[in-house]
Formats: C-alpha cells, sequence, structure tokens
C-alpha cells in the first residue's frame, strides 16, 4: 500500500482536484484506491457524491473505538473508495493530541487497511498543524501544487525548513506547478527559476482551466466529463510522473 | 472490494426485459455501459483447481484481459491479475502476482486447459440516490455456454447480479428483497460455475490418478480383477490425447504409472486370468512402456533441469546450456516417433483386444481356482507372499551387496505396493494408511537410489552423443561431469541410509501389522 499526501501550507492551490482526479486515475489502472478527506471543508468529499458524515463522529475515529474499514464508502467510480471528511475535522488537531504518540496516529488508522488498498490518497487540510505532521509521517510521497509566484515559493521553502527541523525523513517531496496560466510572464519566470533551484520539482503542469471548475457542477473527476481536454491529459502526465518517481 | 453480490437466475426468452422495467418503474436506474463478454473458464486435466475449491476464468471485456480466479463456493472473485499476450498456460507463465503464488502451489507442473467458454452480453445500470450518487450496481447478462470444441451447450437466459457500493449496503438489501417479495425471484446459493460445467455434459473431478476403488471383502476376485483393469484401461486411454499433444508431461506419466500398474495386475493377480491370456498380453503390455520410455526420460531430466543447473556453482551454470538445447531437440524427436508409434496398428489394436477381453466373459476363467473366491482371501494371501518375499530379499541385503540387489528388492516393494492400492478398500482405512506410510518410507529410498544412478548413467550417455551430433564446448562435458559426480554422491547417501530404513520397514511393530492384516485376513466387517 503506498500513501501519498497532497499538500501545500497555502490553500486554494488545487490541492482537493488534485487528489480526486489522481485517484482517478489510479483506480482506472486497475489499482485499488482509497481517497482519504481529511480537510473539514470535504471538498473531495463534495466531488465524489458522498455526505460529509462520519458514522458515530470522528473523535471516536481517532479514539480508535472505530475501524476505519466501516467508515469507508464507495463512490461512483470502480476501484475508487472514499473515507469521507466532516465538520468536525477542524478540531482534528485536539483529538490527535489527546492520543500516545499524537504525530503517528494516520498511520496507525490506515495500517489495517493495506491489505485492502494499493494506494491511499489523503487529500491535507492547509497550514501547519499537528494534522500535517501525522500526514508527512503517513506518507511514502508529498505531492505539492504550486502556484507560480513568489509566495509559493516561500511557502515551499517554509515546509522544507519545518521538515528539516523536526527530522521527517523518508518521504519523497514532489512539488509541481498548479493553476499555471500561460499568459502570465512572470509566472514563466518564477517557474525556470524555482525548477532551476528545485531539481525535485515535477515537470507536469496543471493548468488553470475552466475544466477543472467544472468539477464543481458535475461532482465528478475531470476525467469523467472532460476526458479530450488539456487540464486532463495534463492530469495524466502528472500521475504518470508520480507512479514514475515512486518506483 | 465489494461485498457479497447476490445472484438471481431466470429462464424464459424475454424474463430479463421484464426484470427490467419492473426495476426500472421501482428505483432510479442510468444505463451505466453495455459490454459483450467472453469469458473461458480453466482448469487441469485432474481438476487440481476445482479439487482446491476454486476456478479460474479469462475475462475479455472491452480491451481488457484478466485472470481472476474465483471461489467455488459463492463464485466470489478471490485474486485478480492482467495479462497481455497468449493465455498462461503453466503457472510459471503467469504475470508476477499474488495469483501466480497462489496458483503455482494448486498447479504444480500441470496445464492449464479450457473447460468452457461462456460468452454473451451484459448491462450495468447505476442506482442513485436523491443526490445522484450511485448506490449500488446491478448488472443484467446473458449469454451461451460453448464446449472447448466450440459446440454450443446451452443459454444463460438472464442473470441480475447485485453489486453493493460500500457503505450503502441498505439499498442492496432493498432491491433484493423486492427481487425476491415482488418478483418471487429465489437468490442463487450454489456456484454459477457448477450449472455451467453440466450444462456442457462436464463432470467435475472425473479423472483422477489416484486409484480409488469401492470394493467389499465378499466380492468375486475375478470381478474385482476386471475392474481394475478396466479402471486402469480407461485411465491409459484418457491420457492418450494429452500425451499426444503434449499438453503438459503429466498425460505421458500417467498414462506410464497405468501402464505398469496393468502389467503388475496382471502378473500378480493369480488365478483369475488364464495363462494363455497372462502370457498373450504381458509382451504387448509391456511393448506400451517400451514405446513411451525414451519421451519421458526427456521430460525427467528437463524436469529436474533447473535443480541440476542450480546444484553448480554460479559460474558454471552456463555451461549446461547446450545440454537443455540437447534435451529440447531430443525431446521433440522422441516424442514424434512415440506419437506415430501411438498411432500405429499395433498400439491401437492391443488396447481394443484388452478391453475386449477385459468386458468379455471368459469360459476358460470358470476352472481357475480363484475366479469364484471372495476377494478378502485371495487378496490377503497374495499381498502377504509379496511382503514375505520384500522381506526375505531386504534382510539378505549387506553392505557389500551388490545395487542390483537394492533394484530387485525395489521392484518387489512396487508389486507389494500397487496389490495394496487396488485392494484397499477391503481393509479398514485406519489400518491400511500405515502400512502404505511404511512402505513409501522405503520405496522412496530406494526409488532415489536407482533413479540417481539411472541419472548419472543417462548423462554420460547424452555426453557421447552430443560429441556423436557435433561439437559440444569441453566446458560443457566438465559441466555434466560435476552432475554426474553430484548424481552418485547423492546415491552413495541413499545407499547408506538403506539399512536403516530397511529396518524401520521390517521392525516388529511393522511385521505385526501386515501378518495381522494381510496373513490372518482382518477385512472391513459387512456393514
Amino acid at each position: 500500500m503506498r500513501i501519498i499526501g497532497v499538500y501545500n501550507i497555502k490553500g486554494g492551490v488545487g490541492k482537493t482536484a488534485t487528489a480526486v482526479n489522481l485517484a482517478f486515475l489510479s483506480a482506472q489502472e486497475g489499482h485499488r484506491t482509497l481517497i482519504w478527506d481529511l480537510d473539514p471543508q470535504a471538498a473531495a468529499t463534495f466531488y465524489l457524491r458522498v455526505k460529509p458524515k462520519i458514522k458515530g463522529g470522528s473523535r471516536k475515529m481517532f479514539r480508535g473505538k472505530r475501524e476505519l474499514d466501516g467508515l469507508i464508502k464507495g463512490t461512483d467510480f470502480e476501484n475508487l473508495d472514499l473515507l469521507p471528511a466532516e465538520f468536525s475535522y477542524r478540531n482534528m488537531d485536539l483529538m490527535l493530541s489527546e492520543r500516545k504518540k499524537p504525530a503517528r496516529q494516520l498511520l496507525r488508522l490506515l495500517r489495517p487497511l493495506s491489505e485492502q488498498f494499493d494506494n491511499v490518497i489523503l487529500d491535507c487540510p492547509p497550514n501547519i498543524s499537528l494534522v500535517s505532521e501525522n500526514i508527512f509521517r503517513a506518507a511514502d510521497a508529498l505531492l505539492i501544487p504550486t502556484i507560480p509566484g513568489t509566495l509559493s515559493i516561500r511557502a515551499y521553502h517554509q515546509l522544507l525548513d519545518y521538515l528539516r527541523e523536526n527530522k521527517v525523513r523518508g518521504v519523497d517531496l514532489m512539488p509541481f506547478f498548479s493553476m499555471v496560466d500561460r499568459d502570465k510572464h512572470l509566472q514563466a519566470e518564477v517557474m525556470q527559476d524555482m525548477t532551476a533551484s528545485n531539481p525535485e520539482m515535477l515537470s507536469a503542469r496543471i493548468p488553470y482551466d475552466g475544466d477543472v471548475e467544472k468539477m464543481g457542477i458535475h461532482r465528478a473527476p475531470v476525467g469523467e466529463f472532460a476526458p479530450q481536454t488539456n487540464a486532463w491529459e495534463a492530469y495524466r502526465a502528472l500521475w504518470a510522473e508520480v507512479v514514475q518517481r515512486l518506483k | 472490494m465489494s461485498t457479497n453480490a447476490p445472484e438471481f437466475r431466470l429462464s424464459g426468452a424475454h424474463a430479463l426485459a421484464g426484470i427490467e422495467s419492473a426495476l426500472k418503474s421501482e428505483f432510479r436506474l442510468e444505463e451505466e455501459s453495455e459490454t459483450r463478454f467472453d469469458h473461458v473458464y480453466y482448469d487441469s486435466f485432474d481438476w487440481r483447481l476445482y479439487q482446491a475449491g476454486a476456478y479460474l476464468r479469462r475475462e475479455f471485456e472491452k480491451d481488457r484481459r484478466h485472470l481472476i480466479m474465483s471461489g467455488l463456493g459463492d463464485d466470489s472473485p478471490k485474486e485478480s491479475v492482467a495479462f497481455t499476450g497468449d493465455m498462461p498456460r503453466f503457472y510459471w507463465d503467469f504475470p508476477e502476482s499474488v495469483l501466480k503464488e497462489n496458483i503455482s502451489d494448486i498447479l504444480d507442473i500441470r496445464a492449464l486447459l479450457p473447460l468452457f467458454e461462456l460468452r454473451g452480453v451484459s448491462r450495468s445500470f447505476r442506482m442513485l440516490d436523491d443526490a445522484r450518487k450511485t448506490v449500488l450496481r446491478v448488472q443484467l447478462k446473458q449469454g451461451s455456454t460453448y464446449d472447448a470444441q466450440g459446440r454450443m451447450g446451452t443459454h444463460v437466459d438472464g442473470i441480475v447480479r447485485l453489486v453493493p457500493v460500500r457503505g450503502y449496503e441498505k439499498f442492496l438489501r432493498k432491491v433484493s428483497r423486492f427481487l425476491t417479495a415482488e418478483m418471487e425471484l429465489v437468490a442463487v446459493t450454489g456456484s454459477l460455475f457448477d450449472e455451467l460445467l453440466a450444462s456442457i455434459g462436464k463432470v467435475p473431478s472425473d479423472y483422477s490418478s489416484k486409484l480409488d476403488f469401492w470394493f467389499t471383502p465378499d466380492m468375486y476376485s475375478e470381478a474385482v480383477a476386471r475392474h481394475i483393469h478396466l479402471h486402469l484401461l480407461d485411465t491409459i486411454e484418457s491420457n492418450i490425447p494429452g500425451t499426444r499433444d503434449d499438453l503438459d508431461s503429466e498425460f505421458l506419466h500417467d498414462l506410464r504409472v497405468a501402464v505398469r500398474r496393468t502389467r503388475s495386475a496382471l502378473t500378480q493377480i493369480k488365478g483369475v486370468f488364464p495363462e494363455d491370456v497372462v502370457e498373450r498380453f504381458k509382451p504387448r503390455l509391456g511393448w506400451l512402456g517400451q514405446i513411451t520410455g525414451p519421451t519421458r526420460d526427456m521430460h525427467v531430466y528437463l524436469l529436474a533441469f533447473e535443480e541440476y543447473r542450480d546444484s553448480l556453482p554460479e559460474r558454471y551454470r552456463r555451461d549446461l546450456d547446450p545440454l537443455h538445447r540437447f534435451l529440447l531437440v531430443h525431446q521433440r524427436t522422441e516424442h514424434e516417433k512415440m506419437v506415430k508409434q501411438m498411432e500405429s496398428e499395433e498400439f491401437l489394436q492391443t488396447l481394443a483386444d484388452w478391453r475386449s477381453y477385459l468386458v468379455s466373459p471368459d469360459p476358460g476363467a470358470s476352472a481357475l481356482p480363484n475366479t469364484r473366491s471372495a476377494v478378502s482371501e485371495t487378496a490377503g494371501k497374495r499381498i502377504y507372499k509379496i511382503y514375505s518375499r520384500v522381506l526375505d530379499e531386504g534382510l539378505a541385503i549387506t553392505d557389500e551387496s551388490p545395487p542390483e540387489s537394492l533394484h530387485e528388492l525395489r521392484k518387489n516393494c512396487k508389486k507389494l505396493r500397487y496389490l495394496i492400492e487396488f485392494y484397499r478398500s477391503i481393509y479398514p482405512e485406519k489400518d491400511v494408511k500405515p502400512a502404505i506410510r511404511a512402505l513409501k518410507i522405503l520405496l522412496d529410498n530406494l526409488g532415489l537410489f536407482q533413479d540417481l544412478e539411472v541419472q548419472a548413467l543417462k548423462l554420460q550417455e547424452f555426453a557421447h552423443q552430443m560429441g556423436k551430433e557435433g561439437e559440444v564446448p569441453p566446458d560443457t562435458l566438465l559441466a555434466m561431469g560435476m552432475l554426474v559426480d553430484g548424481l552418485m554422491k547423492r546415491q552413495h547417501q541413499a545407499r547408506h541410509r538403506f539399512g536403516q530404513r530397511f529396518a524401520l520397514f521390517a521392525d516388529k511393530e511393522n511385521r505385526d501389522h501386515f501378518k495381522r492384516m494381510f496373513s490372518q485376513g482382518k477385512v472391513k466387517q459387512a456393514a
């Protein structure tokens, strides 16, 4: 079972769209895939038409009273299941801190699922918290959607500092450019600089595209309602590169 | 990832359309796809998957090829793997996967053969809730079965399959209830696989190389003998096509074992067939063994080749490649020669004559001493006689005895084993088992001793033959020499262990056991 986190300290960078579209691609390839929506806004849950509710409540789940197994919901797509988010996730930090080894709770909860799933994709809430630390410790790879701009570069460096200071090792960092607007010259310059100084940058780029926006209307991954589009091509390229890097 | 997927089966040409419209009027269904499917079901000739409680099917759906292994009880898929190219025939042809690991233990060296094909159309519907979320999938299938020769078996008029979506099981219960209560359908509990097999006239486990007789102690000896022989003849004949087409090496192996058992039964079961009949068929049946020997030899070396190669240090392994090529070429030529013989008048007539003798009454037999005796009287006597011979011969063997004395002992042990196996059902199973086990330990030792010698000699023979047929690299001959050396060493070890193995076989407890069973006739009591 591979665990892939999709994360950025900043919000609004195309994180949930990435998580949902890549999970769909993984499932289409025949991998048994789980997407865990950890963001209290529950956008991934909404995209996949599942009610943002956890039976028995999330506190019970973190206490280990309810196994994740019984909380998982099938989506409309073969091989793709979802562990929904609910609004109480906004208190997740608190719930985690009540536990022993608070930074390793996600991994503990995910471990029993290793026989059931090949890929688990975590849609993570923005900002640095105990939740994100859990994610860093559980994930094999961290996908970091980055809007080409000076603030994003700063956010990425903040993350690198944090990981170094907290001795988080063994997670493969995969930043990539998201919401790329070809008409903005400044973006092109930023991308060039950032790629030069960060060789771990993936080369696939996700465009700023109306089709991605429409996921909220169709409540489905882009590949389901607009498979012959630039946006979908970009996600496919991104997934192929991620798979290659994970090998 | 689905849990249990209940299935309902319909009969009648228009039943499926009726169910479709009933479901649509009651629930919110949206058609998802319509696909043609083509499923071919496989097992080995001796039903190894079926025996292990499973079956394997190859699915062609759209452009995807999958192998899926399912459980017999509920048709639930256990493992699957995608593949490209030709259908894998042996487990080693499978793509690396859990399925490969599991199937390798079950199939071993047997090939997968097609049992039948199910072709048809599958339509898939999503059932939606108020948020248009898919909460259940309904599959409607219809098709036909075809046997391995492409002849149609039966129409499958309709299958309704409910595939639950995880976390939405209440919708599954709702639709299940509707189908059973309103539409009066009954959820199927038996396996579809069994039904499909029956539809093309296949009986599972209709072949096994194991002897499984059900004789009672009071049966006439002659009737029992004929039954044994007819069973063995069936085994020989049912293995001929697979041997001819070289589907896997076990066809020939089983055929040869059946021939050996036949020859042994012919001479060891005394006083039920006239002497002239025995004398007439002995050489003809012996010939069946002879013409199939060389091909079997090649199979043995090819099957053992990897083990041979791995027994050498890494740097010498490639030197055996010319030997491997030699074996492959000769396996083919020997096989062709054998097939010609098998298609000859002599071969066919031998089997036909033998069958015709076995199924017709022989007036000459009634004058023989044992024909009308109960098998309980004749079997034990004969077994005990051969057992005593084995004991005498074995006890006479010392460290100085020549190898031939061990080979001779092995022959008699085999006769003994065959006899016990033929008559096993007239004795209490709990008593037969230890007798066979004791004999098997001894036979394994003697078999190893002789096989290793034969293999070493044969390898020498191959080396000479390879030289005659063309240049052989000296490194190859050296590597073969190392193999011979290894075999001889192992043979020496086997010889060394013989004394201890035989002592175990001949200890007082075993001797008493054999005596009680076969000399004092401890047969099963009539129920």
